[in-house]
């Protein structure tokens, strides 16, 4: 096992690698930027080192600062986090070529894996279904155009780097494809300097469901269920649970189950996560990996017992999986709700200052995976995320009435947080009833959401 | 769920923001030159529910301190580990954070005419800073008594085997060196003195 890891990343997340390493008996250095100075994952570490500015392209997204941080505090190890440069090859490779260890895949596994549109080919390949999409990259407006018609419209623009919603479109017509193909062409370009796109067929009022897999060096793969992240805002995720309410516990177990046949047999390492829509006759389609921890793993955590930083750390160290299959069971109903500094009342704007006050709430099934505490000045340079607030109950009714008592007790001054959101989505009838689509709050409106609730 | 909440909290704090305005236009003017005036280090004014705090800049917040005992810790521990050049625990205390407010101060401080830089012994002395995370090579210029021009290489940074070199920031003599040829350092940590040359004109 490793002795000093270098965490690559800030916030809530950096905070989350820090308590794992703790409870592995592992130093943990933080690299932050100038911005971060303050922040409570460095308050925390046994040892903090400034790698640059606040502009993240010059400290959190600069290969040569992080790893010149970690050889210099003499780090054997690297964990990148999600975002940044998670899943960027080039940086796993170097890291390597400096004699430490990427925590995540290998860059060949990375490699294999970069392409979304090359990724559903091979996982369609091993067994997975997968949506009608472009036969591969689009060249140009033309042959979009044509591969479009194809499909047949309502199809998504998606780049094939990146995530977050960023360069991703859904259109309904050649006219509008036109159009919004330039504006994702752009965003893509700068979000993750590769503006390649390919299109996938869209289906309206679909479920998002993504299985939770661990893959150790030695091919021998492990499900631990999956979750329910349809609780989407221009495709980003707000709120996610498990089990979905979606599918039957053995539409569910199956699913699983070919997810992870399908990654081993494809040469899949690390922990990752499966991305399927689910239609509104319950049939999956597969559109993603991720080769990462992921922001709703504890969704996960809550419901297997499973600590899957510490298990993602024991995987990149080259040891067998501590556990099999019949190790894992999924007991109750675990749901999370995102809290970011934005506005829900102006369009999400996000937000940025002094935290004046800060209550984290408690009691059984309660967690809260957050960064904040009282006086801390949250920055403008990054993500809006300032924390999780993740509930478990023995059931999803107990759940959901666990989760609006800890998000009554949940206190934030100093800025504007999305935890009314969370409230009225509790209130929320399509919700209760286990009906959230991906596309619901955008066709309603966040603000007519906002107020539906506060009648209700 | 009560009727627009959240519409109630913004007439609110519309109403917060005005007092704060009228207080600021009307206090804090007199209050700094009492401050200034006397040895305190700290004014408070009560007035209805609303207190006003100026404090003069501190030369380390809390959280600040906290920090540094942070890099302190670590350093020793980075000292312990073979083979790696030992991290200097010096942490660059910027103005930005020695200033900063503390949590529920009604910080009103920066308004009292020390903005820039925080104090006149510092006007004849410049530090050159670490442009990057790695390992500090100084060069032959970084000798004590060196006399620099601003924009010259003091040495450079060896970042995984690239230089980025460590600029003199103004004209004047090198003095002190704040850390040793090898050692390595962190983004914007200080590096050496400059003991800044008069200017034209002045004694």
């Amino acid at each position: 096992m490793f002795r000093r890891v270098l965490i690559a990343n800030r916030g809530e997340i950096a905070l989350r690698i820090l308590r794992a390493c703790r409870t592995m008996g592992i130093e943990a250095v933080v690299a932050y930027s100038e911005a971060d100075r303050e922040s409570l994952p460095v308050q925390l570490a046994d040892e903090a080192i400034c790698i640059g500015p606040a502009d993240a392209k010059r400290s959190y997204l600069s290969a040569p600062a992080l790893i010149s941080a970690a050889v210099i505090t003499g780090c054997d190890a690297v964990h990148p986090g999600y975002g940044f440069l998670s899943e960027d090859e080039t940086f796993a490779e170097v890291v390597r070529a400096h004699d430490l260890t990427f925590i995540g895949p290998s860059a060949d596994v990375l490699d294999k894996f970069a392409s979304k549109e090359g990724t559903r080919r091979l996982l369609g390949s091993h067994g997975l279904p997968t949506i009608p999409g472009s036969d591969g990259m689009l060249r140009d407006d033309a042959h979009a155009l044509d591969e479009a018609d194809r499909i047949g419209y309502p199809v998504l623009i998606k780049p094939s780097a990146g995530g977050g919603g960023k360069g991703m479109r859904m259109v309904r017509t050649p006219r509008e494809l036109e159009s919004a193909i330039k504006i994702c062409r752009s965003e893509a370009k700068s979000a993750f300097g590769d503006d390649s796109l390919y299109l996938e067929k869209w289906l309206d009022d679909n479920r998002h469901v993504e299985v939770q897999v661990a893959i150790d060096r030695f091919g021998r793969g492990i499900h631990l269920g999956e979750r329910d992240c349809s609780v989407q805002r221009r495709h980003q995720k707000i709120l996610e649970e498990g089990p979905t309410p979606a599918l039957g516990p053995a539409a569910r177990a199956d699913l699983a189950e070919r997810a992870v046949r399908a990654v081993v047999a494809a040469g899949y390492e690390n922990v990752g996560t499966l991305e399927f829509l689910v239609d509104r006759d319950g049939n999956p389609y597969f559109i993603e990996i991720n080769c990462r921890i992921q922001v709703e793993h504890p969704v996960t955590e809550l419901l297997t017992g499973v600590d899957m930083v510490a298990l993602q750390m024991r995987i990149a160290a080259g040891e067998p999986l501590p556990l099999t299959q019949s190790d894992i069971t999924l007991e109750g109903h675990a749901i999370e709700f995102r809290i970011n500094a934005e506005d829900p009342e102006h369009d999400f704007r996000p937000g940025a200052g002094v935290v004046t006050r800060y209550h984290a709430p408690g009691g059984p099934g309660v967690r809260m995976d957050s960064h904040l505490y009282e006086g801390y000045e949250v920055p403008p340079f990054y993500d809006s995320l300032l924390g999780k607030l993740v509930v478990w109950a023995p059931d999803r009714a107990t759940a959901i009435a666990r989760g609006k008592a800890a998000l009554d007790e949940l206190l934030v001054e100093g800025l504007t947080t999305n935890i009314e959101i969370h409230k009225a989505l509790l209130a929320n009838e399509a919700f209760l009833d286990g009906k959230m689509t991906t596309n619901l709050l955008d066709r309603v409106g966040s603000a007519a959401f906002l107020a539906a609730a506060a009648r209700a | 769920m009560p009727d627009g909440p959240s519409k109630s909290r913004d007439r609110d704090r519309d109403a917060d923001l005005a007092a704060i305005d009228a207080l600021i236009d009307r206090l804090v003017p007199a209050l700094t030159a009492k401050l200034g005036a006397s040895h305190l280090g700290e004014l408070e004014v009560r007035e209805g529910d609303w207190k006003i705090r100026l404090r003069r800049p501190a030369t380390a917040g809390s959280w600040n301190g906290e920090a540094r005992r942070a890099t302190d810790r670590a350093g020793r521990s980075a000292a312990g580990a073979s083979g790696s050049p030992a991290h200097d625990p010096h942490r660059v205390a910027t103005p930005a954070s020695s200033n900063g407010a503390t949590p529920g101060g009604g910080h009103a401080g920066h308004t009292s005419g020390t903005a820039g830089r925080p104090s006149h012994e510092h006007e004849t002395r410049r530090v050159a800073t670490s442009p990057a995370v790695g390992v500090f090579r100084p060069n032959a210029r970084a000798t004590v008594g060196t006399r620099v021009r601003e924009g010259d290489a003091l040495g450079h940074i060896d970042v995984l085997g690239v230089r980025e070199d460590v600029l003199a920031p103004a004209d004047g003599l090198v003095g002190e060196l704040l850390t040793d040829a090898g050692n390595a350092v962190e983004y914007g940590q200080e590096l050496l003195v400059i003991a800044v040359a008069a200017p034209a004109g002045a004694a």
